[in-house]
C-alpha cells in the first residue's frame, strides 16, 4: 500500500493500492456508496501523477471551495474527470461490472489512522500489487483513456 | 516585496513549503520552491528540484467579491492557456503542475539555468547581453531564429502572448544546444485577430531595440526569419496569413511611431 501526505494538507493521510483480477465485483458494486474509500477502474489510470493530481485538486476544492460530492474519496473521482458532471465522472472512472483491476484510494484525517489497517483487503478479493507507474502501465487501457479524456480540457 | 504578501502566501502554503521570492510584477509575485505540490517526496533523489509558484495576491482597493472573481478568472485563464499550449507539438512552454484558482496560485515547471561566467539567469535578455562582445556569431543567430519559430508556431495556432519581451523567453540547454521557451502567459489569449499578432511582434521588436540597440536590426531579422519559416512551411494558406500579419505588423509599427512622436 502506498501512503503519503501532501505538504500543504498534512493533516490528511492518503492511502492507495492496486488490486488486480478482482473477483467480487458484483458485491463491490453493491457497496460503492458505503465503503469508506474510492474504487477507481484501473484501466483509466495511466500514472501516479494523474492520481496524485486528482487528490490535490479534491483537497483544494474541499478546503477553499466546497465539496461537490459526498466526501473526499468521491471528490477524488470527480477530480480525475475533465468535466464537472458528477454522474459522468463516476461512470467513466468508477468501477463497472466488467472492471478487472481496481485502484483503491482513501483520504483520511490523520487521527482516524488506526481504523485503517487492512481496510482495502477486507473488502476486495483480488491480488494486491504495488501501486507504481510500472504496474499502472500494465493495467491501463489506452482506449479507456481516450474515452475518458475525449472532452479535452 | 511587501511583508504582507509574503506572510499571506506563507500562511497559505504552511511551513512545509518554503519559498524564495524572485520577482514582483503589477499583478503577480513569483517564487521558487523545492517542494512539489502533490507528489510524494522522493527519498532517493539527491538533486534538489525547483518549481515556480506564481501568486496573485488580493488587491485591497477592489471589492472583495469582485477581487475574488477576477483572481479566479485570471488564474484559470493562465492555467488553461499553458495546458493547451503544452499540447501543441513543437511549442516550448513550461509545464503546468497545479493551480488553485480560489487563492490565485499556479505551480509551474522551473525552466532555465545560470549562464556561464556569471552572466546571470538564462533569459534571452541576459543571453544577448552575454553575447554582446560577439554579437554576430552563429549561436546567437540560431537561438534567435528558434525564438522566432516559437512565436510563429504560437501565432499559427491562433494564440498570442500579450507581453513578449526578451525576459519572457527563457533558454534551456538540451544536449548542449540552447532551446528557447516562452514563459508568462498572464496576458496570453486564444485569438484569431491579426491585430494581436501584429502587436506581439511589435512589442518584441521594441524590446530588442531598446535593450540591444546596436545589433537590433540584425537580431530582429533573425527573429523574423524563424517566424516566417513556420508560415512558409504551411503552403498557400500559410503565405496568405503571413502576408496579413506582416502587413498589420507594419501598421502597428507606424502607429507606434506616431504615438511616440506625439507624446
Ligand atoms: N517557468 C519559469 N522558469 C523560470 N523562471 C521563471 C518561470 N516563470 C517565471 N520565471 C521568472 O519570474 C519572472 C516573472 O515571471 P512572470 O510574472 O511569469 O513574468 C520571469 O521574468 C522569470 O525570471
Amino acid at each position: 500500500m502506498l501512503s503519503y501526505s501532501i505538504p500543504q494538507f498534512d493533516s490528511f493521510d492518503i492511502h492507495a493500492t492496486l488490486f488486480t483480477d478482482v473477483e467480487n465485483m458484483k458485491a463491490l458494486l453493491a457497496q460503492v456508496a458505503v465503503l469508506p474509500f474510492a474504487m477507481i477502474d484501473a484501466s483509466t489510470i495511466l500514472s501516479l501523477e494523474q492520481l496524485f493530481c486528482a487528490v490535490y485538486k479534491a483537497l483544494i476544492e474541499s478546503k477553499y471551495n466546497r465539496l461537490r460530492t459526498k466526501n473526499l474519496n468521491s471528490e477524488c473521482i470527480l477530480s480525475l474527470s475533465p468535466t464537472s458532471n458528477i454522474a459522468e465522472a463516476f461512470r467513466r472512472f468508477g468501477i463497472k461490472e466488467d472492471t478487472k483491476n481496481i485502484v483503491c484510494l482513501m483520504v483520511v484525517e490523520k487521527s482516524e489512522q488506526n481504523v485503517l489497517e487492512g481496510v482495502f483487503k477486507e473488502q476486495i478479493e483480488g491480488r494486491e500489487e504495488e501501486l507504481s507507474d510500472e504496474n499502472l502501465k500494465a493495467t491501463v487501457s489506452w482506449d479507456a483513456i481516450k474515452k475518458v479524456s475525449e472532452n479535452n480540457l | 516585496m511587501s511583508g504582507q504578501i509574503l506572510e499571506a502566501v506563507s500562511i497559505y502554503l504552511t511551513p512545509n513549503i518554503p519559498i524564495e521570492p524572485i520577482s514582483q510584477g503589477a499583478e503577480a509575485v513569483v517564487f521558487t520552491t523545492s517542494v512539489h505540490p502533490y507528489e510524494p517526496k522522493q527519498e532517493s533523489s539527491e538533486t534538489s528540484n525547483k518549481y515556480i509558484l506564481k501568486y496573485r495576491p488580493p488587491k485591497k482597493y477592489r471589492h472583495p467579491s469582485i477581487d475574488k472573481a477576477l483572481t479566479k478568472h485570471r488564474t484559470l485563464s493562465e492555467s488553461r492557456i499553458l495546458a493547451k499550449l503544452s499540447q501543441l507539438p513543437g511549442l516550448n512552454v513550461p509545464k503546468l503542475i497545479a493551480c488553485d484558482v480560489y487563492n490565485g496560485c499556479i505551480w509551474i515547471e522551473f525552466l532555465g539555468e545560470e549562464l556561464p561566467n556569471g552572466n546571470g539567469f538564462s533569459s534571452l535578455k541576459n543571453f544577448l547581453w552575454m553575447s554582446a562582445s560577439d554579437p554576430h556569431n552563429k549561436c546567437v543567430e540560431t537561438v534567435l531564429e528558434k525564438v522566432g519559430r516559437q512565436i510563429g508556431l504560437l501565432h499559427w495556432n491562433e494564440y498570442c502572448h500579450g507581453d513578449l519581451t526578451t525576459s519572457n523567453v527563457v533558454l534551456q540547454q538540451s544536449d548542449g544546444v540552447w532551446e528557447p521557451y516562452l514563459i508568462d502567459f498572464g496576458l496570453g489569449s486564444a485569438t484569431t485577430f491579426v491585430e494581436d499578432k501584429g502587436v506581439d511582434l511589435y512589442v518584441l521588436e521594441r524590446a530588442v531595440d531598446s535593450t540591444h540597440s546596436r545589433y537590433a536590426v540584425t537580431y530582429n531579422e533573425w527573429l523574423m526569419r524563424g517566424y516566417k519559416a513556420v508560415y512558409h512551411e504551411q503552403s498557400k494558406k500559410g503565405e496568405n496569413r503571413l502576408r496579413e500579419v506582416l502587413k498589420r505588423f507594419e501598421e502597428v509599427r507606424l502607429r507606434g511611431r506616431k504615438r511616440s512622436m506625439i507624446g
